[in-house]
């Protein structure tokens, strides 16, 4: 079988869910605890957009220089698009975010609860002990909104459950040279994360058959950047003659976590999320992020970077020059397109694709 | 034909215009050009034409508004296209409420107050996305007249998702719309829908009053108008000379100034 | 892998051999400084700033005063003539870049964002900069866009805040209307005004090759959380050994406790000098407001900052007491939202003043005085901790909505105008619903007002001005 055809959609996991008991929880991008929302009984969405909103009822309150992805999840919201969740997680991932829990929080007043989640931008002591002591916060929060705490059993399947899809997930990119998978379908499967429960998702990642390894199929690059919407990237990726063979984008490969297995449970999902790979969001300095991009680039083969970027996209912008030097010293072209989150992807972009692989070839 | 009393001249970005109101604040005479580089000139020459057409003398109370009313000299004063748009469609309807003027250069939403003064407004940003250039750019770039916009838009069979917020972004998305075969009508109603968008949001932020009424050159683009309608819940209304009501309203405050009834507040230089 | 940073970085490239030896070394001492170095550096500070500069600023500032003292008004005029003390101000600032100038080798230099915890680094004796108003001085001198272009050129989008453009152009073509910035030996950054500077930190940071120690400040979306708290102060502790080691010696408590202590009088006096203008007429604009607002940011925690708010306040006083108000004639009062429209401060002011409008208050402005009681220097890092976390811009909207609220009730005002910044997402998101909370609520005419604070490339005279007066016009129909 096809994996669109094993992949359930968002409204059937959205019923199924329900159906279970579970609550749900609309989740803005990057970084949060699932098994600390798992333990309480929640289900994240999580809203990347989406591209198909439209934008009237996000720019009534916000303003043009605002990232995609606060105007539309915001139109998304408003337009009664999460009714069914019970709450809003807002990470604090950059100003925009942050303005957009703010804005929704104290001047829209959704029927949801609004949850905040400040992240550190180090991992210094001071960082961790903050942090574990922060997602106990949420954790009372969730609380109140469930009405109820975990018991140790919960607990226990919760982190078993989340430990279990993190490594599935790590075993996807691991194992991706023998999957037989294209790019699109291999990034449907990782996005899936995105709303699929966790056993489903260990359940859909672990069938996929590995096979022999194979060579890339088009000049191998690593992707960056938040999100590759439209899909039809991958498509325009595939035409022009490349193949994603890496990642580092904020709903793939920066997501790829490890859950210690010392310590409380907090600290262990502290630890996951402050240890994840590099990340401007989460303040990684420059010429650290650098060093890991040029260490998964050259062992994955990848010969290029293309950065696909949301415009008014800080953390990411403020990366690239410097990025651009360490790269093109070790070797490594880079290219930058901008986009909004539409549905279509434009011309433009497609002819810089084609044109960037060009020069890899 | 009664006296002129009063004298409003719009130099605006596209076009300049004049009107001559008589006492009772009817429009006797006026006037409509593309802008000349040169507005002072021009101005002074549409105004000795309409002068001599309505049989005014050089007394008459004048008030200029538009980008250019800095340069247009002599006047009893210069007020912005605020005030004037919200004065003009106030006078030509008699009805306080939510006016919208879809520019070249700017879009703004006036929330007009009982008295027909200006209570509220919002303007778009500076970016193009909100305003008529939008529309016009992207007409041109598809080789669509202006004028068959909105009809062609309106008779699309089906609607085309135009979720770009900037005209260069919304340009690209476009083409590739294009190259994929979608029906060229479809695409232009996805544009209007994508530009009454913005509008809707300014609508909202200084509140929706009842008209929602509109102004300027693109209340003849039955789109715009039928869009709008929908966002309102209710039909458009639209005044019988929607491009001169910057001008009307800058005449009405003419009128107004010479009876004493409008304080111009002293301003120095 | 390697980490080269470009070769020579324009700013202070003249002794490379010198400036890797005033470096500290691993251990923590500081090195000493070849002596022909220490002695041409010397030499340089001692008579470029000690003996040559300081004396002709002074003697400047002096023929300022007199010219300010001398000014006969003109009928036309609009405005009062500037405050005297406005000269004092001057000097005091030239002469912060011109030490800047000559201040590699001579002391410490550490550049620090506008909200960051800076008193231990005075403390220590080290020479601050304040990159965001040197920033601003290029927004002044209409520097701005040549200077971004340098940034953008080297791949910095234009969507970035003018401020990070704007310095990162200085480091990377060494162009600034001051001379010459001096190379950091330490960056400190601070998050609680936006998350931007830890970005454009973490760019200085790889660029120059030296320590950045970041204090990191969660966001209030309502009260502080004693984790919160607990977490900056221990950043904040966490300064100290990363500044002793840089500097090669202990902290001086005595030295930190009375630094706190101007840095409280400043912010006191600050807060009254702004105060004043809830008189009417207004002594003083809020233009005038940001233009003296370089002290309480630059030169925070020095006895000569306290001493010059208290010259200025006396100044207003004696306005007060003759009824002299900064616009002439004052018959609408406003409020500016958010940072100032840098290159148009000039402008704007003449502009509203003609219509008889004086923008009397600015949340900005406010930023650098409201915190003011809850530092003390009897409890220096749990007050601190509290203070750095409480700025207006780490705050929720909410919060800064209330702010605006009270300001119209305690200063009488007419209109409220909320400079939409392309630049500063934390204090512009939210202003969209403030302003229509604010027109709706209490019935005042209110724009919303876009540009850039810094790059007037987002500005367009034209069409902002017409807002502007459009704005004026909505508070005249209301009589
Ligand atoms: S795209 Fe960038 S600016 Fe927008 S929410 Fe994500 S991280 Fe923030
Ligand atoms: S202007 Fe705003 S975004 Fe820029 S440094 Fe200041 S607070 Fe940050």
């Amino acid at each position: 079988m096809s994996l669109p055809e094993v992949l359930p959609s968002r409204a059937e996991v959205i019923a199924r869910v329900k159906s279970q008991g579970k609550r749900l929880l609309a989740v803005m991008p990057i970084h949060y605890p699932r098994a600390l929302l798992r333990a309480y009984g929640f289900h994240p969405i999580e809203l990347w957009g989406p591209p198909d909103a439209p934008v009237a009822q996000g720019a009534r309150h916000f303003q043009a220089y605002t990232c995609d992805i606060v105007v539309k999840a915001t139109s998304f919201l408003l337009s009664g698009g999460a009714d069914v969740a019970e709450g809003i997680l807002v990470p604090h991932t950059c100003d925009a975010l942050q303005g957009m829990a703010a804005v929704l929080h104290d001047f829209v007043h959704p029927r949801q609860r609004v949850l905040t989640l400040y992240h550190p931008r180090e991992r210094r002591e001071a960082d961790r002990l903050y942090y574990v002591d922060e997602l106990a916060r949420l954790g009372r929060d969730l609380e109140e909104l469930a009405g109820k705490r975990p018991s140790e059993g919960e607990w226990t399947e919760a982190l078993a459950t989340e430990t279990a899809a993190t490594t599935a997930l790590a075993e996807l990119y691991r194992d991706r040279p023998r999957l037989a998978l294209g790019d699109r379908e291999f990034y449907t499967l990782v996005r899936s994360r995105e709303y699929l429960p966790s056993e489903d998702f260990i359940r859909i990642a672990s069938a996929v058959q590995r096979g022999a390894p194979r060579a890339a199929d088009g000049v191998p690059i690593l992707l960056s950047g938040i999100v590759p919407e439209p899909m039809s990237l991958f498509d325009a990726i595939h035409a022009a003659g490349a193949a994603v063979v890496a990642d580092d984008l904020a709903c793939g490969f920066r997501r790829v976590y490890e859950i210690p297995e010392r310590g409380s449970a907090l600290e262990r999902l502290a630890a996951s999320i402050l240890d994840a790979p590099a990340d401007p969001t989460r303040g990684t300095p420059l010429a650290e992020r650098a060093e890991e991009l040029i260490l998964r680039m050259t062992s994955t083969g990848a010969r290029g970077m293309l950065v696909y970027g949301v415009k008014f996209c800080e953390p990411e912008l403020f990366d690239l020059p410097r990025l651009r030097h360490y790269l093109g010293e070790a070797g490594f072209p880079m290219t930058h397109i901008e986009h909004e989150l539409v549905s279509t992807l434009g011309q433009q972009a497609v002819t810089r694709i084609e044109a960037f692989v060009e020069t890899l070839q | 034909m009664s006296a002129v009393a009063g004298i409003g001249i719009d130099a605006g970005s596209t076009t300049t215009k004049l009107v001559a109101v008589d006492g009772g604040g009817a429009i006797v005479a006026h006037a409509i050009e593309a802008a000349h580089p040169r507005v002072e000139d021009q101005v002074a020459r549409l105004l000795d034409e309409l002068r001599a057409r309505a049989g005014a003398g050089v007394g008459v109370p004048s008030v200029a508004t538009g980008y250019g009313r800095k340069l247009v000299k002599e006047v009893t004063r210069q007020v912005t296209e605020i005030t004037c748009h919200a004065r003009g469609v106030f006078a030509a309807l008699g009805t306080p409420g939510t006016l919208v003027d879809i520019g070249g250069q700017d879009s703004k939403v006036i929330r007009v107050g009982a008295d027909g003064r200006a209570v509220d407004f919002l303007m778009n940003d500076k970016c193009a996305a909100g305003t008529g250039r939008f529309l016009e750019n992207t007409a041109s770039r598809l080789g669509v007249p202006l004028d068959e916009l909105g009809p062609r838009a309106i008779g699309a069979r089906g609607e085309e998702a135009i979720s770009s917020t900037c005209t260069v972004f919304a340009e690209s998305e476009i083409i590739s719309l294009i190259a994929h075969g979608a029906e060229l009508g479809s695409i232009l109603k996805g544009l209007h829908r994508s530009l009454i968008g913005r509008i809707g949001a300014m609508v909202r932020g200084v509140g929706l009053e009842r008209p929602l009424m509109l102004s300027g050159g693109v209340a003849r683009n039955v789109a715009v108008r039928e869009l709008l309608g929908e966002l309102a819940g209710e039909p458009v209304v639209v005044p019988e000379d929607p491009q001169l009501m910057g001008a009307y309203g800058a005449a009405i405050l003419a009128l107004e100034s010479s009876e004493g009834r409008f304080q111009a507040p002293t301003r120095r230089e | 892998m390697s980490t080269t940073r470009p070769a020579s970085l324009p700013i202070a490239p003249a002794q490379p051999a010198a400036a890797g030896a005033a470096r500290p070394s691993r251990e923590g001492a500081a090195s000493k400084p070849s002596t022909a170095f220490r002695e041409s550096t010397y030499l340089k500070h001692l008579f470029g700033y000690e003996i040559l500069g300081k004396p002709a600023l002074r003697l400047q500032r002096w023929r300022d005063e007199q010219a300010i003292r001398a000014y006969e008004p003109k009928p036309t005029d609009v405005l009062s003539p500037p405050l005297v003390c406005v000269a004092q101000m001057k000097e005091l600032m030239t002469r912060h870049y011109l030490e800047g100038r000559y201040a590699s080798g001579v002391k410490k230099v550490a550049w620090v964002t506008s909200g960051a915890p800076a008193e231990i680094l005075k403390a220590f004796g080290f020479f601050l900069v304040y990159p965001e108003n040197h920033a601003a001085l290029c927004g002044v001198r209409r520097k701005t866009e040549e200077i971004a272009t340098e940034a953008e050129n080297a791949g910095f989008s234009r969507d970035l805040c003018s401020y990070a453009r704007t310095d990162l152009g200085t480091v990377l073509s060494g162009k600034t209307p001051v001379g010459r910035l001096p190379r950091p030996d330490l960056l400190l950054c601070c998050t609680n005004i936006c998350q931007t500077v830890l970005y454009w930190y973490r760019n200085l940071a790889d660029l120059f090759g030296v320590p950045l120690v970041l204090i990191d400040t969660p966001f209030l979306y309502g009260e502080a959380q004693p984790h919160q708290i607990e977490y900056v102060k221990r950043q904040i502790e966490g300064i100290i050994p990363v500044a002793e080691k840089v500097a090669g010696k202990a902290l001086d408590e005595e030295r930190f406790e009375s630094v706190l202590q101007h840095a409280r009088d400043a912010a006191d006096l600050w807060l009254e000098v702004l105060n004043r203008s809830q008189n009417r007429p207004a002594p003083m604009t809020a233009f005038d407001g940001f233009i003296h607002m370089g002290p309480i940011v630059d030169l925070r925690g020095d006895a000569v900052t306290v001493e010059y708010y208290r010259r200025m306040l006396k100044e207003l006083d004696a306005r007060v007491a003759q009824g002299v108000g900064a616009v002439k004639d004052e018959r609408y009062r406003v409020l500016w939202d958010n940072l100032p429209i840098w290159y148009r401060i000039g402008g704007f002011s003449k502009l509203l003043a003609q219509h008889g409008v004086n923008v009397v208050v600015s949340t900005y402005t406010y930023a650098w005085g409201e915190l003011a009681p809850l530092i003390d220097p009897a409890k220096p890092l749990d007050s601190m901790a509290k203070v750095y976390l409480h700025p207006i811009l780490n705050r929720s909207p909410a919060d800064k909505l209330r702010v605006m609220r009270r300001m119209v009730k305690e200063f009488g005002l007419d209109g409220v105008i909320l400079h939409s910044d392309r630049s500063c997402k934390p204090y512009s998101l939210g202003q969209i619903d403030e302003r229509e909370l604010l027109a709706r609520e209490l019935g005042l005419p209110a724009l919303l007002l876009e540009a850039d604070h810094s790059d007037p490339r987002a500005w367009a005279d034209e069409q902002g001005n017409a807002r502007l007066e459009a704005f004026v016009e909505m508070m005249e129909g209301r009589g």
